[in-house]
Parts: C-alpha cells; sequence; structure tokens
C-alpha cells in the first residue's frame, strides 16, 4: 500500500522541533546556573535570569502547537500519547528552567559566605541531575525506553545526594551560624536540584508512555512492568 | 473572490440570507453546517450552477478579480474560470486521457495534449498510478481514482477557482486522505473551496472556515480559531457535535 504523506506528520514534525528546542535551551540554562552558583558568577546568573523569558515564551508556543493539533487533526492511539506527554514535558521542562534561575539567583546570596560551598556536594548533586536530564533529552529524541527506564532509576541517586547534602549544610550552619543566610539559600537551591531530577524523571516516564503505552508513575522500581 | 449581500431563493423558499464574504486566493475555505443550512447553494452561486434550477433567483453580487460573475457575464467562461468537482465521481465514459483532453480542445486548447494529460494528473495525484494505462475506460478506476480523474479534468480548462462539493463524502478513507493529501498540494496553484460535512476533514485541509446555519453565514475565520477558540457559541455547539 502507497504511504501517504500527512498534514498532521508536518505538525508532529514541528512539535518535536520545538520540544527539543525547549530542551536545549533548559539544559544550556541549568548548565549556566550551576556555573554562575559554583563559581559565584553573578553576571554569569543575571544572564541566566534574563534568559527564563525564552523558555516561557517556548512553553506557551508548544502548548499551543499542542492545542492546535488537538483541535485540526484529532490523533488516535501512539500520536494521541504523543500529544499528552509533550504538553506534559513541555510542563516539566519549564520547571527545571525556573529551578535554574532560582540557582542563578541564589549566587548573589552565597557570595557574602563562600566558604559554605566548599564543604558540600552540591556540584555533584547538580552535575547528576544534569546528566539525568540530558540522558532523558537522548532517550525522548531517540524513542528509547530503555535508557529512559535508566533514568527513573538515577532519581535514587540525585536523592541520595541530596540527603548528604542537606545533612552537610545542616551540620555547617550549626558551626557556622553566622553563615545561616547562605547556609539557608543553599539548602533551597539543593532542593531545587532535587525537583529537577524529579522532573527528569517524570519526563523519562513520559517517554516510557509514549514508546510502551505503559503508565509506570506512581509505582515502585520492583512493581514497574 | 467576494460574494456581497447574497440572497437566494428557491421558489418561495428563502435559502441564503445575505452572505457577503471573502474567500482568499491560494487558500482552501471550507464551508460547513448542517444539513439544509445553504453551503452547498451558496458554492453553486460561485459558478452560476444554480441558473438552471426552475423558480430559483439570485440577488446580491459575487465577484472573481473584482468583476461580477452575474449581470451580463457568459456562464460558460464563469465555469472555466471557476471549476467544480461533485460528490460523486462522474468521469465521461471515455479514456482516462479523454476526460482530460476533451474539456481543453472544446475550449480551444491548441497545445501539447500529451503535456496537458501529464500536467493535469500529476496536479491531481494520479499520473504515477494511471501513465501506463491512459487509454483505458476511466470507469475502471476505482473511485477515489475517478475523483482525482474529475479534479484533473477541472484542471484541464486552468481554472482559477476549484468548488467541491464533498468530494471525499463518496470515498474510504484511504482514498479520502489521498484526496485531502491532493487538495493540500493544490493550494498553491488555485483558489479551493470545499463544502463538507466532515467537519474533521475541514479541519485537516482548511485555512480558514466558514459555518452556515439556516441560510446565514454565522461565522468566517481561520480554521485553527473555528476549533479552538469559535466567537460564536452556536459554532461551538456545532463543532462539538451538540446539533446537526
Amino acid at each position: 500500500m502507497p504511504t501517504i504523506h500527512r498534514h498532521l506528520d508536518d505538525e508532529l514534525h514541528v512539535l518535536a522541533d520545538l520540544l527539543m528546542e525547549m530542551a536545549y535551551l533548559v539544559d544550556e540554562q541549568l548548565a549556566n546556573a550551576v556555573d554562575a552558583l559554583s563559581k559565584l558568577d553573578l553576571e554569569q546568573a543575571e544572564r541566566v535570569r534574563m534568559r527564563d523569558d525564552e523558555i516561557d515564551a517556548l512553553e506557551i508556543k508548544i502548548d499551543r502547537q499542542c492545542e492546535r493539533i488537538l483541535a485540526l487533526h484529532q490523533p488516535v492511539a501512539s500520536e494521541l500519547r504523543v500529544i499528552i506527554t509533550a504538553i506534559k514535558i513541555n510542563t516539566d521542562l519549564e520547571r527545571i528552567g525556573d529551578h535554574a534561575k532560582n540557582l542563578a539567583r541564589a549566587a548573589r546570596v552565597v557570595a557574602e559566605s563562600p566558604d559554605v560551598l566548599n564543604a558540600v556536594r552540591l556540584t555533584d548533586m547538580a552535575d547528576a541531575a544534569r546528566a539525568m536530564l540530558r540522558k532523558v533529552q537522548d532517550a525522548f529524541a531517540r524513542r528509547d525506553r530503555v535508557a529512559a527506564r535508566e533514568v527513573v532509576a538515577d532519581d535514587q541517586t540525585v536523592d541520595r545526594l541530596y540527603q548528604d547534602v542537606l545533612a552537610g549544610l545542616v551540620a555547617y550552619g550549626q558551626e557556622h551560624p553566622e553563615q545561616l543566610r547562605a547556609v539557608s539559600r543553599l539548602i533551597t537551591s539543593a532542593k531545587s536540584i532535587e525537583r529537577i531530577s524529579d522532573h527528569a524523571k517524570n519526563i523519562a516516564e513520559q517517554v516510557v508512555f509514549v514508546v510502551e503505552g505503559t503508565d509506570i508513575r506512581h509505582r515502585k522500581l520492583t512493581e514497574r512492568p | 473572490m467576494q460574494t456581497r449581500d447574497l440572497h437566494f431563493w428557491y421558489g418561495t423558499s428563502h435559502a441564503l440570507k445575505g452572505i457577503s464574504m471573502d474567500i482568499a486566493s491560494h487558500e482552501v475555505t471550507a464551508f460547513i453546517g448542517p444539513s439544509g443550512c445553504g453551503k452547498s447553494t451558496y458554492l453553486r452561486c460561485l459558478n452560476r450552477m444554480n441558473d438552471l434550477i426552475p423558480g430559483a433567483r439570485v440577488e446580491g453580487k459575487v465577484l472573481l478579480d473584482g468583476q461580477s460573475i452575474y449581470d451580463g457575464a457568459d456562464p460558460v467562461l464563469v465555469r472555466r474560470r471557476v471549476g467544480m468537482v461533485f460528490q460523486k465521481p462522474n468521469p465521461f465514459p471515455k479514456s482516462i486521457r479523454e476526460n482530460i483532453v476533451w474539456g481543453a480542445r472544446i475550449n480551444g486548447y491548441t497545445g501539447s495534449e500529451d503535456e496537458l494529460v501529464e500536467r493535469c494528473l500529476t496536479h491531481a495525484a494520479l499520473w504515477n498510478e494511471v501513465k501506463d494505462r491512459l487509454s483505458d475506460n476511466a470507469y475502471g478506476l476505482s473511485g477515489g481514482q475517478q475523483q482525482r480523474l474529475c479534479i484533473a479534468r477541472a484542471l484541464a480548462v486552468e481554472p482559477e477557482v476549484l468548488l467541491m462539493d464533498e468530494p471525499a463524502s463518496a470515498l474510504d478513507p484511504i482514498a479520502t486522505a489521498k484526496l485531502e493529501e491532493t487538495i493540500l498540494e493544490l493550494k498553491s496553484r488555485y483558489t479551493i473551496v470545499i463544502v463538507t460535512h466532515n467537519m474533521q476533514q475541514a479541519s485537516r485541509v482548511s485555512d480558514s472556515t466558514a459555518f452556515f446555519y439556516l441560510g446565514e453565514l454565522v461565522e468566517k475565520d481561520a480554521t485553527e480559531t473555528i476549533f479552538t477558540r469559535p466567537s460564536v457559541k452556536r459554532t461551538e455547539e456545532y463543532i462539538s457535535g451538540r446539533f446537526g
């Protein structure tokens, strides 16, 4: 049977391109935010803050494209799952962008007491979360369900690092109460990184859903089909 | 193409009530609405197909490139510039090739008939399927192929506007998809107006959509707007299947 080129295919390509653009922008923002915080580079932090508007604009554009496809093409089966997941992934990416902005903002406060940065493995935690984000971007682009499932498991590594960082910051704060402002800000930053890994995990679950049609959310690793 | 305050009567029945509309060039405009709303009557006014209906009467303006297609215009010339494809495929009982060249010939075409046949069939996305059997009778084609042959036949006299009255309603889903693809490819060369009962088809192929109800134009807008944020509640009720 001859293959029929469909207008819907073009619309789905536009959506995929927009999502990849969003993913690359968010990844860049996260990398720059972590860099700004770890080097206490306030100019870099300001650039991250300014670029968040681009992410917000892309979020609206992607939602609009999803609405357009649903209204004009009424996709079904795997194409319907693509739209449902695109809407959710879009939200997760935008939230990661917000967390990146918050990390960059922390630089100004932490710069008042820079020693606190050396007391904890915040950068290791950020690297682990970013690795998850990059891996899930790749899994989404290649529709790789195995890599997506690995990202879901990787979230536990970041959770453990978060507990270590949190404990380290609390201990540091007790020893250096005069630096409490910077310590409390870094606790918030650590939480942001932990949330970034949660969003990456959410995206990974959506990749599994779009490829397999299997919903693995809210299940323990051992219970997942 | 434009209409201004267009009214139409079948005897005493007032079928169109003052329709004013601009139809954009090189776009696909879809007319939707429940049965009896006037969309096909309006379409047929655009190339004077209603002229021969006994007791029918038209008032108002229908303009093509700013000139009235009524008011003394030759209906044969009008229909050459504004072609029509009907609901049911209606090829002539002749060869595929003759279906294309016949109309062009009687309209004085003197160029290469081979070139004409290939060009029209290519534009109608049928060439690859029939190029090796142009002498076969057109009745031997499938319904979807016959409909695309009717499009090719309409293109042979080089119209500016192509009117389509529910062109896919007699076709299966695969033939419908092929026809829709053909429509999308044709719009760069022709202005296309399509009447359809199938709202998904309107949403898939058209750039603008006009919603008719009880002989009136309720709303016309970009198709994306009509199907996401219609400005009239009755349009939303119709496209969401609450009536009609």
